[in-house]
């Protein structure tokens, strides 16, 4: 009996335990360890991605909206007027709080010493010295959002924050009534149409003029390198330029007359702005970009004012060394590179792979080259930029500069930085992504197709380039998604070999040879990290730090988006006709 | 040096007029204009203090000149003398003059000296976080704070606020120092001027760029660091300098700059290839002729930096032949 119990005892100790453990291995053999950590990973991973997406995009888009104006008036009599920025709380220290009223001595008390304070974006940089300033709560006495008053954008000194005084028409004042004052709008229209004249005849039609003339010094060169300067040639090249010199000169004068007259016709048309103090300010209209009455202005008006600075973000150049204005070369300068480094690596990679996969002798060699390219795909990005530099520009840019541009030298024409040498260094940085993938692709193709041709009678070449590869294409194209995608966003290696801060000529125009791969370019990842880090103002320059992030991802999600559509395309084609 | 400035601004002898803000150009400097058949690239390869100037130079150039095409680096004075060097610049803007060792590189080369110009000065602020009270620091005290053996004669190492008298809450935090990296000729200033050629403490946080100096001690409470007074931002305030301990201490200000009371004022260079005694081609020298004008000198100010009296400027123009 007490053996009974006993052993009742014991089974009735071992029964949940064991129930326990069996339902531990029940899980783990089903696996539920692992797939519950494999989901958190991929949840964990998700989150970062949306946060990050999240930060950057709501930074990004709010940048560009109209934000009200604010007054305030300081107890000690300063005025401030701005958009406010940010606000924070902070810890004002004892001497300056006890100069405070008996009031908020026992408000910061309370508050265990804390006080909030807000940053400001002033404006009228050419006036005050400063753009931004921090306003603590208990130098409050007043805040105001006057519905008069103006944000200027102006297309020097950054925005103005006041109001317009008066403006002049063609040297006669005018009294201003709004900004929707008919008057007004006309004569900023033909202002900033003139503006644009002046730009126009001074690019095109002047840039062709000093184009020729350093085109007929660059031709004379030439000969003298040739001939020497004692020749016939040169001296009859040299009387040649002269009277073609003359005639140029007499089309430049015509020109800048032209431009002269423009520029006085605009002079005439000024309006005088006025800050909160009252301290003056005059402008041409044509460096009026926009204004707008911050704090009284309808929803429709708002979105006005946000798209249109979409619009000049994205189609404008920059001004105010990057600062503002648009970001138009660098969108360009990041497309036209890419795209040439996708023209190089392509086939580069894919005739690459193709050798190492179906023609080579599997052995210790191609396993080595195999090796070797996997790690060059791990080579930090900086050395292929220090390579770049070195050979492409230097030994190899040099040596075209001395063969066909010695007229030019000193100043480099191939033996720099260039567009050429940036995507051909990113070429060399991506290839192995689009080597490996290709590879893969190739070996992927089923052994019985490549047998079933070779059996009909179709040579190893036909074989590859009927049956194989365009079944490998789909895999070929994820690797050039993924180099081009790598490429975009790479900078590192591009400061050294060829972008640059700011660029004033596009890469492609409309000058004879009309591509220009010499010529340097500017890049909306240096972009990012110049606004970002080498402005004058940082602050001013973080907002526009997140709308060019939202571009070029956006530029790399449409780019890749339509190479995903190409594959799905080729895979729908091929997947027809198998069998 | 600081003489040389305060002399040159006596000459020039207009700039009593300064006011607190509103900085002006010598009135005298001359007016840019246009001239015709100059087109053609320029590289520009240096100073990352004058990074942001250059690119307003290049724009207001690229105005008059619209198929003039300029390109600009800048990392750093470093990169400056080896670029000039070897030809792939025709600019070196430095933050500071170019040492011996690059002269003399520069000199077996081409036979002669490079030329410097004086494009604009530069009060070297020393910025602290905006809640930072510090009232004043000496040389010698920032000596101490930044330099591993104390060339200018401190007592004892400075590691925190307390030490160079703040009082209250951040007295017992150690001070967290920002600096720029060796290429940086602005490095190289506050080294050779502030810290007689001391070297820096490990713990100095070394950034790439003005900008980034700047960023730094905005986000540190406890912070000191240097950078030029271009780089202002309302999240940092710039700390009164004085020459010796008991000595007056002075704002960074243009004023304080022209007199020569701010102990490390210094000029911002352009380096230039120049055959002495000959005028610099078209191309460079409207260039030249540009920053050294009204227009130029208004970007110098536009940067946050302070323009040069209109002596400097001839005297430079005479340099390279332009007058």
């Amino acid at each position: 009996m007490s053996a009974m119990t006993e052993t009742l005892e014991a089974s009735a100790e071992t029964v949940p335990m064991s129930r326990a453990r069996a339902r531990r291995t029940d899980m783990r053999s089903r696996g539920e360890p692992a797939l519950w950590s494999l989901g958190g990973a991929l949840a964990i991973g998700i989150l970062m991605i949306l946060g990050f997406l999240v930060l950057v995009l709501s930074n990004g888009i709010a940048t560009f909206v109209p934000k009200p104006l604010r007054v305030v008036t300081q107890t000690d009599g300063k005025v401030t007027a701005g958009e406010p920025f940010r606000s924070e709380v902070f810890k004002p220290v004892p001497q300056d709080v006890a100069q405070l009223s008996p009031e908020w001595q026992e408000k910061i008390k309370a508050a265990n010493g804390y006080v909030d304070r807000t940053l400001y974006r002033l404006g009228n940089f050419d006036i005050y010295g400063e753009d931004f300033r921090w306003v603590p709560e208990f130098l409050v006495a007043k805040v105001e959002q006057p519905k008069n008053l103006l944000f200027i954008e102006r297309s020097e000194w950054g925005p103005f924050i006041g109001t317009v005084k008066t403006f002049k028409v063609d040297g006669v004042d005018q009294a201003f009534s709004g900004l929707d004052d008919a008057k007004f709008t006309q004569v900023h229209e033909q202002s900033r149409e003139r503006a644009q004249a002046i730009r126009k005849v001074e690019r095109s039609d002047i840039g062709k003029v000093n184009r020729a003339l350093d085109d007929g010094r660059l031709a004379l060169r030439k000969i003298e390198l040739k001939d020497g300067k004692d020749s016939a040639a040169y001296r009859a090249a040299d009387t040649r330029f002269a009277a073609q010199n003359v005639e140029l000169q007499r089309q430049y004068q015509a020109l800048t007359e032209q431009v002269q007259k423009l520029r006085e016709a605009n002079a005439k048309n000024t309006l005088t702005l006025v800050e909160v103090g009252g301290r003056e300010k005059t402008i041409d209209f044509s460096g009026l970009v926009r204004a707008y009455a911050a704090n009284d202005l309808s929803l429709g008006q708002k979105i006005g004012v946000y798209f249109s600075r979409w619009a000049e973000f994205l189609v404008d150049e920059p001004r105010e060394a990057n600062t503002e204005g648009g970001v138009f070369p660098a969108i360009f300068g990041t497309a036209a590179m890419t795209l040439l480094m996708v023209l190089v690596v392509a086939p580069f990679g894919v005739i690459t792979a193709l050798y190492l996969r179906e023609y080579a002798q599997q052995g210790r060699l191609v396993s080595f080259v195999r090796i070797s390219v996997n790690n060059l795909a791990g080579v930090p990005s900086i050395v292929y930029g220090v390579f770049g530099l070195g050979f492409f520009a230097y030994v190899v840019g040099g040596s075209i500069d001395s063969v066909f541009f010695p007229e030019r030298l000193p100043n480099p024409t191939f033996g720099t930085g260039g567009l050429l040498w940036s995507a051909l260094t990113l070429a060399l940085l991506t290839v192995p992504v689009v080597i490996v993938a290709t590879e893969e692709a190739l070996a992927a193709v089923p052994r019985s197709m490549r047998e079933g041709s070779l059996a009909c009678g179709a040579s190893k070449w036909q074989t590859i380039k009927y049956i194989v590869l365009p079944r490998a294409m789909p895999g070929v194209m994820t690797g050039i998604i993924l180099a081009m995608a790598r490429g975009a966003g790479e900078v590192a290696p591009l400061m050294l070999v060829g972008v640059v801060k700011l660029a004033p000529q596009l890469p492609v125009d409309g000058t004879f040879p009309f591509v220009h791969l010499e010529r340097s370019f500017m890049h909306l990842g240096f972009h990012i990290f110049d606004v970002g880090f080498q402005s004058r103002n940082a602050e001013a320059g973080k907002p526009m730090v997140f709308v060019t992030t939202v571009l070029l991802i956006a530029l790399v999600a449409i780019v890749n988006a339509t190479a995903i559509v190409v594959r799905s395309r080729l895979k729908k084609r091929f997947a027809g006709s198998q069998f | 040096m600081l003489k040389k400035l305060a002399g040159a601004v006596a000459a020039a002898g207009a700039f009593a007029a300064f006011g607190a803000y509103a900085l002006d150009v010598d009135a005298s400097l001359s007016e840019y204009k246009k001239q015709a058949g100059v087109s053609g690239s320029l590289n520009s390869v240096g100073s990352d203090t004058l990074n942001n100037v250059m690119a307003l130079w290049q724009e207001g150039f690229g105005k008059e000149y619209p198929s003039v095409s300029i390109s600009i680096e800048g990392k750093g004075s470093g990169t400056a003398p080896p670029a000039l060097i070897s030809g792939t610049s025709q600019f070196g803007p430095m933050s500071r003059t170019m040492s011996a060792g690059e002269i003399d590189d520069f000199e077996k080369k081409y036979g002669y000296k490079p030329t410097a110009l004086r494009v604009a000065v530069d009060a070297l602020a020393v910025y602290v976080n905006k809640d930072n009270p510090v009232k004043c620091l000496s040389l010698v005290q920032l000596d101490a704070i930044f330099s591993k053996n104390r060339k200018r004669g401190g007592k004892a190492d400075v590691i925190t606020w307390g030490q160079v008298g703040v009082t209250g809450e951040l007295a017992s935090k150690p001070i967290s120092m920002y600096g720029r990296n060796s290429a940086s000729g602005t490095y190289g200033y506050f080294k050779e001027v502030a810290m007689e050629g001391g070297d820096y403490k490990d713990s100095v946080k070394e950034q790439p760029g003005s900008s980034a100096v700047v960023q730094g001690i905005a986000s540190d409470k406890g912070a000191i660091g240097y950078s030029g007074v271009g780089f202002k931002t309302a999240d940092v305030r710039f700390v009164p300098v004085s020459a010796r301990d008991d000595g007056k201490c002075f704002e960074p200000s243009s004023d304080n700059a022209y007199a020569g009371d701010y102990p490390i004022t210094r000029f911002l260079y352009v380096y230039v290839n120049a055959k002495p005694g000959s005028k610099l081609e078209p191309l460079r020298g409207e260039f030249v002729k540009y920053l050294l004008s009204k227009q130029g000198q208004q970007a110098v100010i536009k940067d946050g930096f302070f323009p040069i009296p209109s002596a400097v400027a001839s005297q430079d123009l005479k340099l390279v032949g332009l007058q």
